[in-house]
């Protein structure tokens, strides 16, 4: 008799029989299963403060997700993530009020300026690493806030109001419902390009490059191109997060929305999900942002808990949820074939 | 011309404090090879702290000084021994323990920043104590506080730089920042000696805080500008060499005030950073710095 496995390894392993049931159908079919799950949302959610809460979560996937590339996976520690959301956020908010683009168009003109900003931090990591490239992008991120705090054309402290929400023809993104069905699009298209480009041979080369420079060189990978690549891909995220933050009602900015401690809970994310686990990002804008929600009454002090719980897991989870979650399965595979194994000694001694 | 001399006496005094705090950061990175991302929160708690030792004792400012800077050095023991300590057993590598040191320190500071404010609350404090009339060159009012600095400041660093170099126990302390396993082999007490470290670095950035105090108010969000501003310093002076930390902390100062002086004043906590990019990207070493640890 065959024993029975435990009860989690054969969930995973239902899972994974399914995903790889709906790949053979069409690689893309996961993805279009989950877009379904997610569509209905606002439907499920009565409450129009949940429904923000679920865009507000998507753009903060796409911001984890983007920033977990370059820092898990490249491995080059970057804290002025929140400058590059910033100036997504203000370059599309001064294209629609000052321009009169539409969306459409000052979306990708944000993503592009953005993309420019991002090679901008990147520059600094070809000669600095670790602690001095810290101070450089918090140095870079600071400053784009003080910036905006201090320059008139861009509100200054009153923030600047009146970005419209985007529109196709008559239809206009104006609720917090309607949005949702342009937020979790351009999330799940982002996490779909973060699974294709971390498992491809790009990703492979971040990670080459994080554990070992020098090997890395040696092994043929550019280093200073896929450091760049990697602040490139991640800035490009940063900065469809901030134009949809931008154009999302009440289309209002204020540099206090892009402070160091935006960049803690942001940090919060990536390392609470995992530091270079692929579903990191993705694990720790959703936990962090319900558990910030839940807790919004003892707001005195969130960043105490924020604070406690980033040296707590840095001390004593460095992998983060998604590690955990790694370690379990591998266990229970582990006791599964021990004790298949065990089972089969049994018989033949039988 | 005196416009120009009032500047000069302001940004060195200011610069002084940017070097004391820089003082701190520079000997932790020299004697753990870890940047303290959490340094600028012991300045702002040991600003507190003055104030707190003023209130409640009565005493007269040298001894509030005094008085914050040991307790911030305790608490920097404490925090040293409770929290990072198991990330810098490893030594100190940049990738993986310096990455984990950054993301530490940076959790540390927000959290620090909260139990602040739990304390004190959001609100700016001014500091209880008045020096009198200010005193006045030439047609220039300068209060007394920026000359209280100058002296302050020049005390604490020749107490520090006659602990390092003419003590045994100072010696120890630089042998650890030299090597830390040969230092261990002849019978230093490493782990001591970088809690002493910790302590003295903390005790550091709250004389900063408390020299500051006078000048400015005294708020919970001080920490942050403060922690870049030394980190600019710092570099500017040449990470890991004591001297430079002063030497760089008035630069910065200087910098930082013709600036604001003379071009626009209200991007005046932008210019620390651009002297820092620019000397980071074009001499890493800093003015006064000789090593730099690059990992092999």
């Amino acid at each position: 008799m065959m024993a029975e496995p435990a009860a989690s390894l054969r969930f995973v392993d239902s899972v994974e029989r399914g995903l790889a049931r709906l790949r053979a159908i069409h690689p893309l079919m996961p993805w279009v299963i989950a877009a379904l799950v997610l569509a209905p949302l606002p439907w499920v959610l009565v409450n129009t403060y949940h429904v923000y809460l679920a865009n507000f979560i998507c753009l903060m996937i796409l911001l984890s997700v983007g920033l977990n590339i370059v820092k898990g996976f490249c491995g080059q520690v970057t804290v002025g993530h929140v400058g590059l959301y910033a100036i997504g956020a203000y370059t599309a908010a001064v294209m629609s009020v000052n321009f009169g683009t539409p969306f459409w168009i000052s979306l990708p003109i944000a993503v592009g300026v953005t993309l420019l900003a991002g090679m901008v931090v990147g520059i600094p990591s070809f000669r600095l690493e670790g602690a001095y490239l810290a101070l450089v992008t918090l140095g870079l991120g600071e400053s784009v806030r003080l910036f905006i705090s201090a320059t008139e054309y861009l509100g200054a402290t009153n923030g600047f109001s009146g970005v419209p929400a985007p529109r196709i023809g008559e239809f206009r993104f104006d609720t917090y419902q309607k949005y949702y069905f342009l937020v979790m699009p351009v999330m799940l298209l982002g996490v779909f390009f973060s699974f294709q480009i971390l498992r491809s041979r790009l990703g492979r080369a971040f990670m080459a490059v994080r554990e070992d420079p020098v090997a890395a060189a040696a092994s043929g990978v550019n280093v200073r191109r896929h450091k760049m690549i990697a602040f490139m891909i991640s800035a490009a995220y940063a900065g469809f997060a901030g134009a949809l933050y931008a154009h999302m009602i009440p289309g209002y900015l204020n540099p206090r929305n892009f402070t160091v401690i935006e960049m803690v809970t942001l940090l919060l994310m990536v390392v609470l999900g995992g530091l270079g686990h692929i579903w990191g990002g993705i694990i720790g804008a959703i936990v962090v942002t319900i558990v910030y929600d839940i807790t919004k009454d003892y707001y005195h002090y969130s960043l105490l808990m924020f604070g406690m719980v980033i040296v707590l897991t840095v001390l004593f989870m460095p992998k983060g949820i998604g590690g955990i979650i790694d370690r379990f399965i591998a266990t229970r595979r582990f006791i599964a074939i021990r004790e298949r194994q065990a089972e089969a000694a049994r018989d033949e001694a039988d | 011309m005196e416009l120009l001399l009032d500047f000069v006496i302001v940004g060195v005094s200011i610069g002084i404090v940017y070097g004391l705090v820089a003082l701190g950061i520079s000997l932790i990175f020299s004697g753990l090879d870890i940047v303290h991302f959490a340094h600028g929160e012991f300045y702002m708690i040991g600003s507190f702290l003055g104030i707190a030792v003023i209130l409640f004792t009565g005493a007269p400012y040298f001894w509030a000084l005094i008085g914050a800077m040991i307790i911030s050095g305790v608490l920097g023991v404490v925090v040293e021994r409770v929290f990072y300590r198991r990330l810098t057993r490893g030594g100190g590598g940049y990738t993986v323990a310096g990455m984990g040191m950054i993301i530490c320190g940076f959790g540390m500071s927000v959290a620090l920043q909260n139990v602040a404010y739990l304390l004190w609350g959001a609100a700016p404090h001014p500091y209880p104590v008045g020096f009198g009339m200010p005193i006045f060159l030439g047609n220039i009012a300068l209060p007394k506080s920026y000359f209280y600095i100058l002296i302050c400041a020049l005390v604490l660093m020749t107490v520090l730089h006659t602990f390092l170099t003419r003590t045994k126990l100072g010696l120890a302390v630089r042998a650890v920042a030299y090597n830390k396993d040969t230092s261990y082999l002849m019978g230093v007490n490493v782990p001591v000696m970088i809690s002493l470290i910790f302590g003295v670095a903390c005790a550091m950035a709250a004389a900063a805080g408390v020299l500051i105090g006078p000048i400015n108010y005294v708020q919970i969000e001080m920490g942050y500008l403060m922690l870049l501003k030394a980190f600019a310093a710092a570099v500017v002076g040449g990470f890991g060499s004591l001297p430079g930390a002063l030497l760089g902390g008035i630069v910065v100062g200087l910098f930082e005030t013709l600036c604001a002086g003379y071009l626009i004043a209200s991007y005046k906590d932008i210019y620390a950073f651009l002297l820092l990019i620019v000397v980071l990207m074009v001499r890493p070493t800093g003015l006064l710095g000789i090593l730099v640890k690059v990992k092999a």
